[in-house]
């Protein structure tokens, strides 16, 4: 994406070496993962959870499919895929983050979900499964923080099979000057405070709003996956554009 | 539409949560793992898809897939879901279509509606014994006594409708007047029945 041409890259509002910004994001997520799912309900007023929900609903995903979550982090969409796609089917958990991806099996455990799940830590710019291979991939609040984002949507697209579909969900750029100002003042404001309070950790919070200003909007992000092979790509604002729900298909 | 996502979120919720207090919950769902069905309601005709697991149900307002049954029920024929002895009559009567495992549909309304939960052992556990005790007995009584009162009143206002105030017949009086339209009618018959027998015979004698 924009990178300038000493190879540096974003993250956050700084500009960093290309080949820092993983291991950068990697603190970011070892330090959050145990209050992950907390911070999500408390810092969304619990709207994730209908954002994830119209997410499944888009996903036309069926009994005996092959599901990859990539940046899966806790395991929300899995939990539901593994119930959709039933004993035959297949759901992997991927993250890069080791911590993620053991708060989230620990979760999925606990809640009785077994057999049709497996755990991958991978790098979504370079995912360690064959071509064709996947119904369905979902990468939900994680593109943001991908280094190199057209290389993971190509990879992406190599492992999917024909047929198959993409759901990114991420923030985006709020469609209403109103909401934009009110958001604005509530990331950089409020979000780091409450980060502080319960996480006890500021700098995350403040990474992510600051993360989420960086991020391209909705129709360079659809453009970016028309780049890569994408087609019939559409996109559906959510709660007025603060999130948006990418999705495209390949032929 | 996010708000239904929003109203099937909290009937996902609701649902599971009351599974959670009934303990025969997770047998039932065991008996209908992996099956997913859809039910629409006639009168709104949105679609619902329940998947079921043994961990939960999971409602979707979206399936591309075929699901195991789907059902399309008026409103008014929900409660009727459970007896099995109805079903046929609410196919007859078009209350209940059914495409797919007639069956599931039965096992489905139970698994729903069919909840063994016992209030007063999860109360007891919050507050004590005693005053859970008290508590549901007390609540048991309330309830009976509004059914008993709700009878009351309806009879008292059904006499005072036909009685006092005379603004509709009472039930004997229905019925002598459907004796007397009764008497009346074959009265008609035989006068058109004689009738018909004069002109018949008019007619021939004029020929």
């Amino acid at each position: 994406m924009q990178d300038n041409p000493e190879n540096t890259t974003h993250f956050g509002f700084k500009t960093v070496e290309e080949n820092k910004k993983a291991e950068l994001v990697a603190d970011v997520f070892h330090s959050v993962a145990a209050k992950y799912d907390i911070m999500n309900d408390v810092l969304s007023m619990g709207i994730h959870r209908i954002w994830k929900r119209f997410t499944i609903d888009c996903s036309g995903v069926r009994q005996g499919q092959k599901v990859l979550d990539l940046a899966g982090g806790t395991g929300d969409l899995t939990a539901k895929f593994s119930r959709i796609v039933g004993s035959k089917g297949e759901v992997v958990l991927a993250d890069i983050n080791d911590s993620m991806l053991k708060v989230g099996r620990g979760k999925l455990r606990d809640m009785g979900i077994e057999g049709n799940v497996s755990y991958v830590q991978a790098n979504a710019e370079e995912l360690p499964f064959p071509d064709n291979h996947f119904d369905l991939i979902t990468i939900a609040f994680g593109l943001r923080n991908v280094t190199d984002k057209d290389k993971a949507l190509a990879s992406i697209y190599r492992v999917l099979k024909p047929g198959g579909r993409l759901l990114v969900l991420e923030f985006s750029k709020p469609i209403y000057t109103p909401v934009q100002k009110f958001y604005d003042f509530y990331s950089f404001n409020i979000l780091p405070k409450l980060g502080k309070l319960i996480a006890n950790d500021s700098e995350s919070y403040q990474y992510l709003a600051e993360s989420i200003r960086m991020h391209p909007n909705q129709d360079l992000l659809k453009e970016m996956m028309n780049n890569v092979g994408f087609e019939g790509t559409e996109y559906f604002n959510l709660s007025a554009g603060i999130v948006a729900l990418h999705r495209g298909y390949k032929y | 539409m996010p708000l239904q996502q929003l109203l099937c979120g909290l009937l996902e919720t609701g649902v599971n949560q009351l599974h959670q207090l009934d303990s025969s919950a997770v047998k039932k769902r065991k008996q209908l793992d992996g099956t997913i069905i859809g039910a629409s309601l006639k009168e709104l005709n949105i679609p619902l898809y329940f998947v079921i697991s043994e961990q939960q149900i999971d409602i979707l307002t979206n399936f591309e897939g075929d699901p195991d049954c789907y059902i399309r029920v008026s409103f008014s024929a929900l409660n009727k879901l459970q007896d099995n002895h109805q079903l046929t009559t609410l196919i007859k009567t078009g209350e209940l279509e059914v495409e797919g495992d007639i069956q599931l549909v039965q096992q489905f309304a139970e698994l729903l509606t069919n909840m063994d939960i016992d209030w007063e052992e999860h109360l007891s556990h919050k507050v004590g014994d005693v005053i859970a005790h008290k508590f549901c007995y007390h609540a048991k009584k309330l309830h009976q006594g509004t059914l008993k009162q709700l009878k009351k009143v309806e009879k008292q206002s059904a006499l005072y409708i036909t009685e006092e105030i005379k603004l509709a017949p009472s039930g004997l009086e229905v019925a002598y007047f459907s004796e007397q339209v009764k008497m009346l009618a074959s009265e008609t018959d035989n006068l058109i029945h004689k009738l018909d027998k004069h002109l018949n015979a008019n007619e021939l004698a004029g020929k």
